[in-house]
This record gives C-alpha cells, structure tokens and sequence, in this order.
C-alpha cells in the first residue's frame, strides 16, 4: 500500500539535495540555520572533542540537537547514521565506540560524501565509512547495527513512516534508535504543509 | 508513530533553541519549532 504523504517525495528530496549541496560546498554561507563549531556548542556537544576535530569535520555541520544526549554510544558497537551529511556525528560515534567499533554513515548527496571521506582521511579514521543511500532503502544488511543515530533529516522525508521502518530493518533485536530531529508545538497550516518550499525554510 | 512500528522504551529529551539569533528564527517561533532528541529500542 502507497503511504499518503503531504507532498511529493521525489520533488522534496530534490529540493532537500539542493539546500544541502550548498551547505557542502560553501559551509560560510547565510543559511536560515546555525553551522559548524558555534552550532555544536548551542546543542552541548563534548567541546574538548568538537575542539580536537579540524575545521573540514565541523564546518558543514547543520544538526538540530545532541543524538548523544540521551544514550552514549558503548565502546564496540556498530553504528549506522542515517543522512550522515558533512560526517560530523559520525566522527564523534567514531570516538565514543572506539576501535573495535564501526560507523557507517549513510547520505543521498555526492558533494557531502567526499567532504565527510576526505575529513575521515585527514582524521585517520579507520573504523568510519561512507555509503550513497536514501534513508528509505539504505545500502545496509538487515539487523547489521547496534545503533542507528540521525541529526535533522527524518523531517525532511516525506514518507516518515517508510524511514522508521528502514530504520527498524537494519537494527538488530534490541539496538537502540537514537535521532534529533525538530518538532513543532502550535499546528502548521494544511496549505504550507503541502508548500515544498517551506519544508527547507 | 515510533510506538506502532513497534519500538519500545521511547523518551524525549528537553527542547534545544536550535533556530534562536539564525535567520530561521522568526518563523521558528511562530509554530514553537525546536530541536530534540529522541531514544527508542528495537525490542529483542
């Protein structure tokens, strides 16, 4: 069965691919959203870690809150991030798993995927790779993660539902869905929830 | 929706002010937007 969603997914993502391919390319530009280091610090990221990541690792950085804050991620644990962007959270669960852990970080976009492989390289990061994927069918065996974290990106899927359910696919029985996404208290009107235009206002 | 897809042990974390002093702020404000986190368990 179709799921019915507010617009259309196709054109929500081409738009989304669009707002993000210029946070990758330019991560100083005027965005309706904070980056890079002051944004970790608005969002209470670990700064002695934030600190000791190179300006490639952090700039690009467009998150809306702390995936950590409320579970740390154990040492060996193998980590999926769902729209992993620049690489930003995927760096510090490469930190908090330690060695013997993996992190996979998942993203739709060319341009944010070289950006967070040539920080993983320049990091010398041996436990954290990069795959092309859409978070409704991600390139990822069923049941492979202890843990799947996400920062901004499930409000930007059309299909919310569909995502959980990929998500719920690649954890195994008793991994832990850790995300940060937006939220809103009052209502937002019907006609500007189908307006594809202010999804990534 | 977490809840019916079958996740267990969900909690939500107090609300962040991730669009305050940014561009997007004014119309953050206007539908009270802010940035949280989330836990969830896929049951064993």
């Amino acid at each position: 069965m179709k799921a019915e969603t507010p617009v259309d997914p196709r054109a929500l993502r081409e738009e989304v691919k669009s707002k993000y391919r210029d946070v990758a390319t330019n991560p100083r530009g005027e965005y309706h959203f904070h980056t890079g280091r002051p944004l970790a610090r608005r969002l209470g990221y670990e700064q002695g870690v934030v600190d000791a990541m190179p300006e490639r690792a952090v700039e690009s950085f467009a998150g809306v809150a702390n995936p950590f804050s409320l579970r740390r991620l154990e040492a060996g644990e193998r980590v999926i991030d769902v729209g992993s962007g620049a690489g930003f959270d995927c760096f510090i669960a490469a930190h908090q798993v330690g060695p013997q852990g993996r992190v996979l970080g998942v993203d739709m976009l060319q341009e944010m995927l070289e950006r967070s492989r040539a920080a993983a390289a320049e990091m010398g990061l041996a436990n954290v790779a990069f795959r092309e994927g859409l978070i409704e069918e991600m390139p990822v065996e069923d049941g492979w993660a202890d843990a799947v974290i996400s920062n901004g990106v499930i409000n930007l899927c059309a299909d919310k539902r569909r995502a959980f359910q990929e998500i719920w696919r690649v954890l195994r029985p008793g991994g832990w869905l850790q995300f940060a996404d937006i939220a809103n208290g009052k209502p937002v009107p019907e006609s500007a929830l189908r307006n594809i235009d202010l999804w990534t206002a | 929706m977490l809840a019916e897809i079958g996740f267990v042990d969900i909690r939500v974390g107090p609300k962040v002010d991730t669009f305050g002093e940014a561009g997007g702020e004014k119309k953050a404000r206007q539908f009270e937007v802010f940035g949280y986190s989330f836990l969830a368990r896929k049951p064993r």
